[in-house]
């Protein structure tokens, strides 16, 4: 059994299947999902955990590393075999015997010892070791981080996350229908639509709904306006990364634009509870339109700003820097993977996305500046999208779809989206209408170890500069 | 005396936050809001801080470094809990890991999460309302030094 699990597996991530989730039930049943790069299609693999244990495919699938201490933290089987079973998530403050996910609604009872756990350090002669967080000097979420430093260079980066760890999975479970959204909705601020989405097309699939050609449009319209929106975000933070302020300070007022465009239009700076099953929030095509051409007249001089300014290109260049080799090997995803040449864009594959999605926006260098191209492109290539389907829904006479899921829905699905951070996976399964397992992927867990790759080398000090070109998310990976 | 503070020195801790609130701490010190002027600013250190100022339910792996911040702070001091995960009503308030927001807070900004307009009126309000309390070294007395 163990060696078809490891066997079959395996052949999937050398066809250049791609990983979609790996999740494991309170009843021992262990599930990878992969996605067929080249038709959308599914595959799963199932096993079923033996004893407590199971054989571990991380040393053969690196980017299942993650999945399988996860998995041993939450539930307390054993990945048989794996190459590092430090503890991922759980913390020296929980009790031996407490497994989260084996009885949810039991409430944790705290060790009185320090949170942090052991680091992964290199030793010896003029080796330093330097920790950061988790607190921080400016705004930022909460992460620890251990550097091992020769001199002003670095050597390994051990990143402990998962301090913003809330148990979001374990809290959906037993949720009705409707106590879904708004729970997921908040799971992390700069992915809300992806994960709403994602929630939306789950209850939608298996219940057999039908989404008309509006509500995919005002989807893609929210879906693309988050996107921008991070995509902002991040673009302002990567000159701040230089000290380059001017440019920091015009992109945070852009940012502010649009997100009081988003609130004007949709209710919500951040589109928090904008997707629901069935049904999408919508905005009067000609006040979003003005808005956008709004964006775009401090976008194209901010454009030219940055890509004209040599000092600037000169800080980026070669700076945390990925091959592609690292990239498929880690199974990294989104803007990170597409800055190292992986032609791969979840959109590609969602049917719906088609009339208006052109392919996956790539550069080569795999470096700061290539993180920050794509995004420069992908924006503009948003605006262009909710520009296409703002047109096409004024074309059309606006009808309500009425969908309430049958009360008893039951089954299994797995949904995805590209959240500007990547592919975002979401593995749902209902029984009577209610939740009995909810797994989140977002893509951001499989790129923190390309992350820790790609500084290793690089000064201590352009650490921020190359965190900020990957700006992943802290909360959707930690949940 | 009128009561009123007239700086803030802000240190901001994220204890589990969805990075909403973060963002909307960060648009406070944009030019669109620029807090400075007031008097308000986010500050490096909690050395250099007279509040702290909590996001998220207070996951407990951020519980004990949240209380070492605070310890770090020269009295006389504020916590500030913002959002509503901070304040204790917020969506991830049963979960394992949380200790439901943040005790003991001076002032509560609420909003999933707080516009940025709002909240610079808040802090704002508070600090037109409030005066210093009298500082630890104050009542330290003279320092003796041999
Ligand atoms: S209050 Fe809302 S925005 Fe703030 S951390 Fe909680 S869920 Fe996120």
């Amino acid at each position: 059994m163990a060696s078809s699990w490891q066997k079959q597996n395996q052949e999937l991530k050398d066809a250049r299947y791609e990983l979609l989730a790996m999740t494991a039930d309170r009843r021992g049943n262990l599930t990878t999902s992969w996605l067929d790069p080249a038709g959308g299609n599914h595959v799963f693999s199932n096993l079923k955990v033996s004893d407590g244990r199971f054989p571990s495919l991380a040393a053969a699938l690196p980017e299942i590393a993650w999945d399988e201490r996860e998995i041993h933290d939450l539930f307390g089987w054993i990945p048989m075999g794996h190459p590092d079973l430090r503890p991922l998530i759980r913390t020296p403050r929980w009790r031996q015997d407490f497994f989260p996910m084996m009885s949810p609604g039991q409430a944790a009872t705290w060790l009185d010892v320090e949170p942090d756990l052991p680091a992964r350090k290199v030793e010896g002669e003029g080796v330093t070791i330097m920790k950061v967080g988790p607190t921080h000097a400016g705004i930022i979420e909460s992460g620890h981080f251990v550097f091992s430093l020769i001199g002003e260079n670095i050597l390994h980066l051990d990143a402990h996350l998962f301090q913003n760890h809330r148990g979001a999975e374990a809290l959906l479970e037993e949720k009705p229908l409707q106590q879904v959204a708004p729970l997921v909705t908040r799971v992390c601020a700069a992915d809300t639509v992806s994960n709403q989405a994602n929630w939306a097309l789950a209850v939608e699939q298996l219940a057999g709904f039908k989404q008309s050609p509006q509500l995919v449009h005002q989807r893609i319209i929210l879906l693309e306006a988050e996107r921008v929106l991070s995509h902002l975000n991040d673009l302002a933070q990567i000159p701040a990364g230089v000290g380059f302020q001017v440019a920091h300070q015009r992109a945070l007022a852009m940012k502010e634009l649009w997100q009081s465009s988003l609130k004007t239009l949709f209710g919500h700076r951040f589109l928090f509870d904008t997707v629901r099953p069935g049904w999408a929030s919508s905005a009067p095509s000609d006040a979003l339109l003005a808005d956008l051409s709004e964006l775009r007249s401090l976008w194209i001089p901010w454009r030219q700003l940055v890509s004209g300014h040599h000092g600037f290109i000169d800080r980026m260049q070669g700076v945390g820097a990925t091959s592609l080799n690292q990239v498929m090997r880690l199974g990294a995803q989104g803007v990170a993977a597409r800055a190292a040449g992986k032609e791969f864009d979840a959109r590609q594959l969602l049917p719906w996305y088609s009339e208006l999605f052109r392919g996956p926006l790539i550069q080569s260098s795999g470096d700061v500046q290539g993180r920050f191209r794509v995004r420069l492109d992908e924006l503009e290539a948003s605006l262009q999208m909710i520009e296409q389907a703002a047109l096409e829904l004024s074309r059309t006479n606006l009808q309500e779809q009425r969908f309430i899921p049958p009360v008893t829905l039951s089954g299994r699905v797995v949904t995805f989206t590209e959240s500007p951070h990547g592919m975002n996976v979401h593995d749902v399964a209902l029984e009577d209408g209610r939740v009995v397992r909810y797994h989140m992927r977002s893509a951001t867990y499989r790129n923190w170890p390309l992350l820790a790759q790609a500084v290793a080398g690089n000064t201590v000090a352009d650490f921020p500069l190359i965190n900020k070109s990957f700006e992943l998310c802290y909360s959707c990976t930690d949940r | 005396m009128a009561k009123s503070i007239k700086t803030l020195q802000i240190r901001h801790v994220d204890a589990g936050s969805c990075n909403g609130c973060e963002q909307e701490l960060t648009a406070l010190t944009s030019r669109d809001y620029d807090m400075q002027r007031y008097g308000l600013d986010i500050v490096a250190s909690p050395r250099h801080a007279d509040a702290l100022l909590v996001t998220g339910p207070v996951t407990d792996t951020m519980a004990l470094p949240l209380e070492k911040v605070w310890g770090a702070i020269a009295a006389p001091k504020v916590r500030i809990a913002f959002g509503d995960c901070a304040i204790g009503c917020g969506v991830f308030q049963q979960s394992y890991t949380s200790h439901g927001g943040l005790i003991d807070s001076d002032l509560e900004i609420p909003g999933c999460p707080p516009e940025p307009g709002p909240a610079l009126a808040a802090l704002r309000d508070w600090m037109g309302s409030h005066s210093r309390g009298k500082s630890a070294y104050l009542e330290l007395g003279p320092v003796e030094i041999n």
